[in-house]
């Protein structure tokens, strides 16, 4: 049964070629069972294709557009930051923080016993904390070392965050 | 009044600034939009929301659409997309959405009102209320089949689908709107006597 209706299906939807198309035709005119068939889908193909169509509710055009005109006023307020600007400045501190990095990674003495003579350059009076015993090569390694896992943290939020908005649109 | 120009023609006016022909192509193409939406969320306000947001996106990436298929098959296309992503955020599990027990509460749910009223009803209302019971892609297809003005090709580019297997599904489509037609009439009729 279900091949007699998907090929009235077809026939009724016109994606027979016409040999097919003349071969139901003969079809529907000599065998009850197809001629019965063909009148069942033909009357259900007519009241499919009388589906009515839901209303939206009034507004809602003006609504889209609303949407739209609000999203539109908000990009000229995210333009008027050029993101050049930011990323200039951003660059400035990092090539000045990374010179004084290698200037106080190169000028230090990593044997961990003196450390350069700050205390010439200040007043006489100003005594500078000793924190020479506290500053050794392992302290920095760890240093360095949390400020990877923090910039890998920060990269990963950043990454699913991403992510996230991706799969929202 | 609706705007005469076709789409593309309303298409190149957004493009060239002009906002109020996005209006006229939003009401030309809102109600089958909407409809579409329906058969997904089952609410008029997300069925609503998710309309809308499909006109904004399409809004959005208009200057993309490459104006080698109909606007509307690349309009049905995002609400499809966008829709079915609604679908995943309300985590409603489509494939169980068919089974015997959610029909049976969808047909319990809509008994209720049967009896009181069966005399007034409309073939069409049945039709409609069969339409509801179907899963959100069988009744995409008959809807874009039947009110889309859509080929079979058209309806495969909108659902990301070969046309064979949207021809396929579309049969199947029907055999089962007809099962919960019948039974929804069936069960009418029991009502009746």
């Amino acid at each position: 049964m279900n091949n007699i209706e998907e090929t009235l299906w077809n026939y009724i939807d016109g994606n027979c070629t016409p040999d097919e198309q003349r071969a139901i035709s003969t079809l529907i005119a000599s065998d009850e069972a197809y001629r019965l068939k063909y009148q069942e889908l033909l009357a259900l193909n007519k009241e499919f294709a009388a589906i009515e169509l839901e209303e939206p509710s009034m507004a809602f055009t003006y609504n889209v557009i609303e949407a739209i005109r609000t999203e539109q006023a908000q990009v000229p307020l995210k333009a008027a930051i050029n993101k050049r600007i930011i990323l200039g400045i951003a660059l400035f501190f990092v090539i000045t923080l990374t010179g004084f990095l290698i200037y106080a990674l190169g000028s230090m003495d990593w044997s961990g016993q003196s450390m350069p003579d700050l205390a010439a350059k200040v007043p006489a009076n100003f005594k500078v904390p000793d924190i020479s015993s506290h500053i050794s090569k392992p302290l920095v390694e760890g240093f360095m070392f949390f400020d990877v896992v923090l910039a890998l943290f920060l990269f990963d939020t950043y990454l699913r965050r991403k992510n996230i908005s991706r799969q929202a649109n | 009044m609706q705007s005469k120009l076709s789409d593309i023609e309303l298409i190149d006016q957004v493009l060239a600034g002009n906002q109020a022909a996005y209006a006229d192509l939003v009401k030309r193409h809102q109600r089958f939009v909407f409809t579409l939406a329906m058969r997904f969320a089952k609410g008029r306000e997300d069925a609503e929301e998710i309309a809308q947001d499909c006109f904004i996106k399409a809004y959005r990436s208009l200057a993309s659409f490459q104006r080698q298929s109909k606007f509307s098959t690349w309009l049905y296309s995002i609400v499809y997309t966008t829709a079915m992503t609604f679908l995943r955020k309300k985590r409603v599990d489509t494939d169980s959405i068919d089974d015997e027990n959610t029909y049976i509460q969808v047909e319990n749910q809509s008994s209720a009102y049967d009896v009181n009223n069966a005399e007034n009803k409309s073939r069409s209302f049945y039709l409609n209320q069969a339409i509801e019971q179907l899963l959100p892609d069988d009744a995409t297809i008959i809807t874009l089949f039947y009110k889309g003005e859509q080929s079979l090709e058209e309806i495969g580019q909108a659902l990301g689908m070969e046309a064979n297997t949207v021809k396929v599904k579309l049969f199947r489509a029907r055999q089962r709107l007809k099962e919960k037609l019948e039974r929804n009439l069936k069960h009418e009729a029991k009502e009746l006597i």
